[in-house]
Parts: structure tokens; C-alpha cells; sequence
């Protein structure tokens, strides 16, 4: 654990802190979690960039998915967890498609998410999206600027999902029932007055 | 047939092997179990058996208690079998009345964490040894002659140095290379890291020395069709392509005196032609008649028949003196006899376009490291320039792709193992481009530096040092610039923590390499084995690394895996010192597990003759009866035959029939009646 070293002032503490990893940082579990739910082998990652060097997040961001690798491999769960970065990756694939070391990065992300969400750490909008996907089975809805596109297209205004069939909605929220997720957004959102 | 069969008296020595298996089960239980055994006259333990004092004790308990069988329980008989047969041996027993029962390998190894069981697993395993040993016969090892010659298959810098030690040693050596010209890839490379001597300066003399040493028949544009036999005897068959052209001596065979090919390219020079020359990659122009290059060894031109329209107006320019142009020249066959080969049949690259983020064969400026090689070297297509194929300008920011197809795990065309050469080459190319090109600078995208030869690290710091750039990260993608053609290398810098695209005039990519396509004929043909990334397989990979698992066989070069010029020309030395011992011996021991035939019993249906992978067996007739016999010394004792034969009549040496039954038999009777 990083030592706190009392300067009596909050900036310099912050400036100045602790950086050195000690082992005790590093949560073995995280990693098996990890694995376990991604199902790929996440500790074969050799950190060569393949992934970053392929993510469209990453040249717009902080986001680094290579460091995400390499915090599950070392077992650094806080860090990993509490990295707002963690929630910019577009699960376009990129990386998956191109890891030499045949890994899922994409699926490593995904796994931290949920492990992220167990301890409610999941920003607000992503919360909100789990609404909008419970009352209309979107995360983003058809809208009027979409429904006069779609028709000058020669489409229907709605598109052959739940907009048109709304019968399957109960389905949608059987299965976000079975994950609670629904009731953890609503109870989240409403802890801070949402 | 009746025998009297001699009272068993079977010593048991069981070894600790220091805490290997001492430490996972109890050698005392055993050793007393082993006396209670019947025929057992003797048990004994001792830390090493292996050791001169071990093996004492076996030669000293054999004339103390007049033993007839040894059963020595320790580690597996690949390993110390030989030295247990040789103390038998000199105990004065024959070396065969020895069995071993693995209670390493086998048993402490993999039962760690289980005294108990272990302990009763060795109980059985000396159980089941000492009821083989009970019925060990005495056997006599074959020997055959060993021919005086060998054959070394390929002729890169592998092959060569194979053949040179091999013919200067006195072999008479066979040298067989497929392509027209000896030289193999060393002969399309520029220079030769770390000491960046010119690569064709260095191996010329090897090419010339081939081509004239006395010992050594030199075969090129010549291919092996089939191979028989065995060590000390193999029949190899030849086909020699037809080239098209004679040199001096087949000229002279045919009568023509003073006649044959003497290099004058006047054929070259008005075949109308053209075809892309696959020595520059098709960089270069080459005739229907050609020559790869200028050094080529022999120097003697070879016909395309693919390509020639036979118009003959080469056979015109020849002329009737030497009149060397055949255009109906047919293939011939050959056959050789030898005692040993050497396998030298190098590597081939990834089809690396099929990696298609790197946009090989898509974009015009990526090229592969040895079209590098080609573009940089002063014999090449460009005089030694290196220019961008797209619009022959000299590039000067050039981007190398380091690991491009190597370390990779994805399958299809990816190679998981490390190509070894590949970071050094880069390091070479990157120096070259500094040195020919002022204000170039070479960017090379790596995720390891290896160079862990003699002075490779030190050629790393080298280059480093006279400014190459080098970017921690492998390429995800390369995109191009449809307009300029330049070529836009995305990565991350993953020092930095960056993601990375820089634009680049050139890429050039360290193409990871893979077994020879033919690779695998060649290998089934010889009986050699692969490893599981398909290069050929060595007979161990500490202890045995030139040889094969099929006795006579050796290996050189890359064809057993990745590896430089030093590392080749040392396997090939290697390979070359084993091939020649047993021609030197001029005989070879064979271990007497052959099969054998019980005439009287054998009914001559001849059903077991085409059963035999090795061609072993054949029907004779003998005294008025057809019976099978077996050729000793192509058999391997692999039991096909004996396991098959409806009648029981073929008998296998050491492996016979009651002695496997009373090994069956002590086992599920636990020592009881059998
Ligand atoms: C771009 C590049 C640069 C390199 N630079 C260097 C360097 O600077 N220094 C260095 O140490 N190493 C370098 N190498 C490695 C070097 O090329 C190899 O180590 C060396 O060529 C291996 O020799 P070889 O004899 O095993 O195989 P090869 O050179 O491949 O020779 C094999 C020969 O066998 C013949 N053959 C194949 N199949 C058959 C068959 N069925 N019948 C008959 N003949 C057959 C082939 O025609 C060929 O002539 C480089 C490699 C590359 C790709
Ligand atoms: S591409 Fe794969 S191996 Fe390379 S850094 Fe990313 S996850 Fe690790
Ligand atoms: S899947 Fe996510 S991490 Fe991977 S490349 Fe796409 S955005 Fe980046
Ligand atoms: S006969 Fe064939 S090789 Fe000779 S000049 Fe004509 S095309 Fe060329
Ligand atoms: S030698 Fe270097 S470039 Fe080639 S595969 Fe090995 S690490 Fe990669």
C-alpha cells in the first residue's frame, strides 16, 4: 500500500504521493475474475500495442486498451475499476480482430465493466441507456429526425424492432429483471437524486 | 521344440536417483518386495545407479550369485539403458538378459504427492520387469557395412558446408540442390550482419570449392524421386530435370569434343523471351534460357521449357562447336548409393499479403526484407539503389515491421515461433539505408530486440547509435496515401503510451519464414518426423540436435528451424562429423529386435509381406516350401508383422509373444500362477 507521507497540505499530498506498485496493490483474484469472465487467457498479453495501435478510442482519448491488459495482469482491480477510461472503449472489435497473441480485449473490457458495476461504478449515462433499453428497447430510440430520414430512404418510419413490434418489450425486461439491472440503475440514479 | 529351460537367478538394483525418486516413494518397501519375488536371488538399492559405483555393484552381484537376468528399476531406458546393458555386459552376461522398469519417468514424477501409491506402482512395475527378465534370451546385434559415400540434400550455405566437411573428411559426398545454381538464400542477400561482410564475397568461395572438390558429385536442377534402405545402405534415385543444356562433360559423352555450355550468355542474348526473374522476385528481367545470376555455380544456363517457344535461334547462336543446347532434352534418372544424408533444404516465407493490414501486394512500397536485400545490393536489379517501386524515387523515411507474421498466435498463415534472424536483419538494413541514403532514417517498429549472438548486441547498440529510431510497439495497420503513395504506419508507442501514425515513404517487412512446401514429401521419403510448427524434427533438442529419430539421417540449416548463417554453419559441421562416423566405422550395429520367421510354422500365405511399412519382408523359397523371411536390416521391430500373422509364425525379438503374456500375466495375477 502506498504510504502517506503528511506534508499537512492536501495539494502537495496529491503531488508528491506514494507511486511505487507494491505487491500488496495487486489483487490475484482480479485477474481470474477477469478471465473467467471474458474467456480469454488475459494474462498471455505481451504489451505490444497491436490493440491500441487498432482502437478508434485511442487517439481521441486517454484510453489506452494495452494498459487495461496490463492492470488485469497485475491484478490491479482499483485502478482498473475506478478509471473512468474503462467506459470509452466502442466494442468495435478492432483490437479482438488483430491481438497476435489471439486475445480478446474487447471481451477483457467487458468483463471489467461488469465486475465495475458490482460495485456500482458505472457512469450515469450508461445507466440512464439501461432505462431507455427497459421502457423502449433502445439504447437510443427512433426520433423524428431519424424517422423523416429513414422514410426519405424509402423506409418505414420504424425500424422492425421493438418501434414496431412493442410485443416483445416484456421479453426485454424479463431479461434485464434476471440482472437486476433495471432496479440497480433506478436505485443508483435515485441515491443521488436523479 | 523343447527346451530346458535354466533356472532364473535375476538380480533387482533399484536407484534413488538422488531425491528424484527416493523422494517420492520408498525404496526399501520395493527392494523387499523385489526379494520376495520368484527367481529373484538378489535385491539392491544405491543413489545413483548410473555411477561407476553403482554399476559395480550390478557387474559384482552378476559373478557373485551367478545371475541370468538384471533388472535395474530407475529412470527411462532412452536415457541410461545402454549403460546398464554395457555393465551387464562386463559382468559376463550378454548385454540383452538386462530389463528396466521406469519407476521415474513413469511413476515418481507423476505421482509426487502420493508415497503410497507410488510405492505400490514401482511394486509392480519391478513385478512385471523381473517376469520379462525370468525368459530374456541371449541376442546377437547385427552388423551391416556401411557404404563409403553420403548425400547431403540442398545446397544454401547449409548444405554446402555439409558437403565440403563431409568430402574433405574422404566421403565421396553427393550434393543435390533442386535449383539451378547452388547458393541458396545467402547468395539474394546484400551483406551479413553483425560483421556486414558482402554475403556473395564470402559464399562464392564455398560455391567454387563444391563445384571442384574431387569428393563431391554436384548435382543441381536435380531433385531426389524416391529413397530405399537403411543406414549404410540407402538407395537414393535422382531425377535429374532436363535443363536443356549440356555441360562440358555431358557434351563429351555425346561425342562432341571441346563442346558444352561455357557461360557466354550468346543464347541468352537472342531468345526473344522475357520472363520475370524469380532470383530478383521479378524485379528483373530474365530470358526463357538464363542463369539466376553472375556467380551462379555451375555456371551453365538452364531452358525454362515452361516458357521457351522453341524457335532455336539460342541453338543457332551456340553454335556448332559447342553446340550445348539440347531443346529436347527429357529428365534422367539416377541412382545413388550411400551410407548416410544430411537434409539442408532450407525455409520459404508466409504468404505475409495474407496479413492484409500490412498491405503486402496491395500497396506498391511495401516490400519484404529480402526484396530489401535485392533492391540494396550492387548485383541486384537496381545497381544497388534503393528506390520506391511506385515511382523510383529514393525513400527516405523507411518504416520496418518487425515480428510481421512471427510470435503470433492468430493461426491461418501466422507463425507462433520467433523467426530469429528477422530483428537482426532489420538492424543490418537499417545501417545499410544510414550508409547509402544521407538524411535517411529508418524507424523500426519492434516489440523485443533480439540479438543475443556474439556481438549482435553490440551491433544493436551500433546502429542505435548512428541514429536508427526505434518504436516500441508492433504495427497494427499501415494505410496508404492513394496520391503520394506514402504509406502511414499505425502502432502504439507503447513507451510513450501513445498511440502512433507516422508516414513513412517505404515499409519494409521482416516476413516471418516457415517450411520449404515440399518440405513435407521430402521428410516422408526420408522418415524423418516434424515438430509441431512443421519444421523437420531432430532426434533430441539438447543432446541430439543434428540427428533424426531414423538411424543414418541428419539435419542442417533452417529446415530444422529458424537460424543464421553462424548457427546454420555450425549445425552443418555437426551434422557432417555424425554423417560421417559410421562410414568411418564402415559398419553399423543394429539392435537385434528384427523379426523373425518360424519356418515350420510359417504357411507362406505371404499376408504379412505388404503389412510391413518398411518393406522388410518377402517369400522365398526354402527346401522345396515357401516361407517368409525377413530382411534384418530394414527391419525395425515395430510388431506389425508379428502382431498380424494368422499362424503366430513370426517371432519378435525381445518383444516375443510369452514373454509380453508373462508380463500381462504378472500383472493382473499380482505374482500368483501363471
Ligand atoms: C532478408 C534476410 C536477410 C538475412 N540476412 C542474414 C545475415 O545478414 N546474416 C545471417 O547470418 N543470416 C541472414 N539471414 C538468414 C540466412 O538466409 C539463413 O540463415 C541461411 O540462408 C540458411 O541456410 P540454409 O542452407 O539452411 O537454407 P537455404 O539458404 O534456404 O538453402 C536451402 C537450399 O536447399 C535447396 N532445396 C530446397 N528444397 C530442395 C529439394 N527438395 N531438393 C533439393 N534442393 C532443395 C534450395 O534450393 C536452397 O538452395 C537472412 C535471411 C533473410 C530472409
Ligand atoms: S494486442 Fe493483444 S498482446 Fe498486444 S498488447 Fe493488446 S492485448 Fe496485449
Ligand atoms: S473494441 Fe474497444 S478497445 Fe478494442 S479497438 Fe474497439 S474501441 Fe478500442
Ligand atoms: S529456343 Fe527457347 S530458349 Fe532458345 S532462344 Fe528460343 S525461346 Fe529462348
Ligand atoms: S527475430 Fe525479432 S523480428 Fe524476427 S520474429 Fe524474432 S523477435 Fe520478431
Amino acid at each position: 500500500m502506498a504510504r502517506v507521507k503528511d506534508y499537512g497540505n492536501a495539494e502537495l499530498e496529491e503531488k508528491l504521493r506514494d507511486t511505487y506498485f507494491y505487491t500488496t496493490d495487486s489483487n490475484p483474484q482480479f485477474l481470474e475474475d477477469v478471465k473467467k469472465i471474458s474467456r480469454t487467457a488475459a494474462n498471455m498479453c505481451y504489451q505490444c500495442g497491436t490493440c491500441t495501435g487498432s482502437c478508434p478510442s485511442a487517439p481521441r482519448s486517454s484510453y489506452r486498451i494495452r494498459l487495461f491488459m496490463r492492470k488485469g495482469v497485475l491484478g490491479l482491480e482499483q485502478e482498473a475499476l475506478n478509471d473512468p477510461d474503462l467506459w470509452l472503449c466502442t466494442t468495435c472489435y478492432s483490437c479482438t480482430d488483430r491481438c497476435p497473441r489471439d486475445l480478446a480485449p474487447t471481451d477483457v473490457i467487458m468483463a471489467m465493466r461488469n465486475l465495475a458495476f458490482k460495485y456500482d461504478i458505472v457512469p450515469r449515462n450508461f445507466l440512464k441507456t439501461v432505462q431507455l433499453i427497459y421502457t423502449t428497447g433502445h439504447g437510443v430510440p427512433n426520433n423524428d429526425v431519424n424517422r423523416a430520414a429513414r422514410v426519405k430512404l424509402g423506409l418505414p418510419a420504424d425500424p422492425p424492432t421493438t418501434h414496431s413490434y412493442p410485443e416483445f418489450m416484456p421479453a426485454i425486461q424479463k431479461i434485464i429483471d434476471h440482472y437486476k439491472m433495471k432496479e440497480n440503475a433506478d436505485r443508483i440514479l435515485a441515491e443521488e437524486g436523479q | 521344440m523343447t527346451e530346458t529351460k535354466e533356472e532364473s537367478r535375476i538380480g533387482v538394483f533399484i536407484c534413488h536417483c538422488g531425491t528424484n525418486i527416493a523422494g517420492s516413494l520408498s525404496i526399501q518397501e520395493v527392494m523387499d518386495y523385489a526379494k520376495t519375488l520368484d527367481g529373484v536371488v538378489v535385491a539392491d538399492e544405491y543413489q545413483y545407479m548410473c555411477s561407476t559405483p553403482g554399476q559395480s555393484k550390478i557387474i559384482d552381484a552378476i559373478k557373485e550369485h551367478n545371475l541370468n537376468g538384471i533388472v535395474v528399476a530407475a529412470c527411462s531406458p532412452r536415457l541410461h539403458e545402454p549403460t546398464f546393458r554395457t555393465a551387464t555386459q562386463e559382468g559376463g552376461l550378454n548385454k540383452f538378459r538386462f530389463e528396466m522398469a521406469n519407476i521415474r519417468d513413469q511413476n515418481s514424477w507423476v505421482h509426487m504427492h502420493d508415497w503410497e501409491g507410488a510405492t505400490e506402482k514401482a511394486k509392480d512395475q519391478v513385478l512385471i520387469a523381473v517376469a520379462k527378465a525370468r525368459m530374456l534370451e541371449d541376442l546377437q546385434p547385427k552388423s551391416v557395412p556401411v557404404e563409403h559415400s553420403a548425400l547431403v540434400l540442398g545446397g544454401g550455405v547449409g548444405g554446402m558446408q555439409a558437403a565440403l566437411d563431409l568430402a574433405s573428411a574422404g566421403i565421396k559426398t553427393y550434393l543435390i540442390e533442386k535449383a539451378p545454381t547452388v547458393g541458396g538464400r545467402m547468395s539474394q542477400l546484400d551483406k551479413t550482419f553483425p560483421t556486414l561482410d558482402c554475403s556473395q564475397c564470402i559464399l562464392t568461395p564455398k560455391m567454387v570449392d563444391v563445384g571442384r572438390h574431387p569428393n563431391i558429385e554436384l548435382r543441381t536442377y536435380t531433385e531426389v524421386e524416391n529413397v530405399e534402405g537403411y543406414i549404410g545402405n540407402f538407395t537414393i534415385t535422382l531425377r535429374k530435370k532436363a535443363r536443356g543444356v549440356l555441360d562440358p562433360t555431358e557434351a563429351l559423352e555425346r561425342g562432341i569434343i571441346g563442346g558444352g555450355c561455357n557461360g557466354c550468355g550468346d543464347c541468352a542474348e537472342v531468345c526473344p523471351v522475357i520472363k520475370p526473374n524469380p532470383f530478383e522476385f521479378g524485379m528483373a528481367p530474365r530470358k526463357a534460357i538464363y542463369i539466376y545470376h553472375p556467380q551462379v555455380m555451375p555456371l551453365q544456363y538452364t531452358v525454362d521449357f515452361d516458357a521457351c517457344v522453341k524457335c532455336g535461334l539460342c541453338v543457332e547462336a551456340c553454335g556448332e562447336e559447342k553446340r550445348a543446347i539440347d531443346l529436347d532434352m527429357v529428365d534422367t534418372f539416377e541412382k545413388v548409393r550411400v551410407g548416410t544424408c544430411i537434409l539442408a533444404i532450407g525455409y520459404d516465407f508466409i504468404p505475409i499479403e495474407q496479413k492484409t493490414e500490412w498491405g503486402y501486394k496491395r500497396f506498391d512500397n511495401v516490400i519484404t526484407g529480402l526484396e530489401f536485400e535485392r533492391l540494396i545490393c550492387a548485383s541486384g536489379p537496381t545497381g544497388g539503389k534503393l528506390i520506391r517501386p511506385s515511382d523510383g524515387q529514393i525513400p527516405k523515411k523507411v518504416g520496418f515491421v518487425l515480428c510481421a507474421g512471427s510470435r503470433d498466435n492468430t493461426g491461418g498463415v501466422a507463425k507462433a515461433y520467433c523467426s530469429r534472424f528477422c530483428c537482426m536483419y532489420s538492424l543490418k538494413h537499417a545501417h545499410q539505408i544510414m550508409e547509402k541514403i544521407p538524411g535517411a532514417v529508418p524507424y523500426l517498429f519492434y516489440m523485443d530486440i533480439r540479438s543475443f549472438g556474439k556481438m549482435y548486441e553490440e551491433f544493436y547498440y551500433r546502429i542505435q547509435n548512428e541514429g536508427a529510431k526505434f518504436i516500441r510497439g508492433r504495427v497494427a495497420n499501415i494505410l496508404e496515401d492513394p496520391t503520394t503513395k506514402n504509406l502511414i504506419v499505425h502502432t502504439e508507442d507503447t513507451l510513450l503510451g501513445r498511440p502512433v501514425a507516422m508516414e513513412m515513404d517505404m515499409v519494409v517487412l521482416a516476413a516471418a519464414i516457415q517450411p520449404k512446401p515440399e518440405a513435407e514429401r521430402i521428410r516422408q521419403m526420408f522418415g524423418v518426423s516434424k515438430s509441431q510448427d512443421g519444421w523437420l524434427l531432430e532426434a533430441h533438442p539438447k543432446l541430439n540436435p543434428c540427428g533424426t529419430t531414423t538411424a543414418g539421417i541428419y539435419l542442417a540449416g533452417v529446415c530444422q528451424g529458424p537460424k543464421d548463417i553462424p548457427d546454420t554453419v555450425a549445425q552443418a559441421e555437426g551434422a557432417a562429423s555424425a554423417a560421417s562416423i559410421p562410414i568411418h566405422t564402415g559398419e553399423v550395429q543394429l539392435e537385434p529386435y528384427f523379426a523373425q520367421c518360424m519356418d515350420e510354422i510359417c504357411a507362406g500365405c505371404g499376408m504379412c509381406v505388404p503389412q510391413c511399412p518398411y518393406g522388410a519382408l518377402a517369400l522365398i523359397d526354402k527346401e522345396g516350401r515357401t516361407v517368409m523371411e525377413v530382411t534384418e536390416a530394414k527391419c525395425k521391430g515395430c510388431g506389425t508383422c508379428g502382431g498380424f500373422c494368422p499362424g503366430g509364425a513370426i517371432k519378435m525379438q525381445h518383444f516375443t509373444s510369452p514373454q509380453i503374456c508373462a508380463q500381462i500375466d504378472a500383472f493382473l495375477l499380482k505374482g500368483g500362477e501363471y
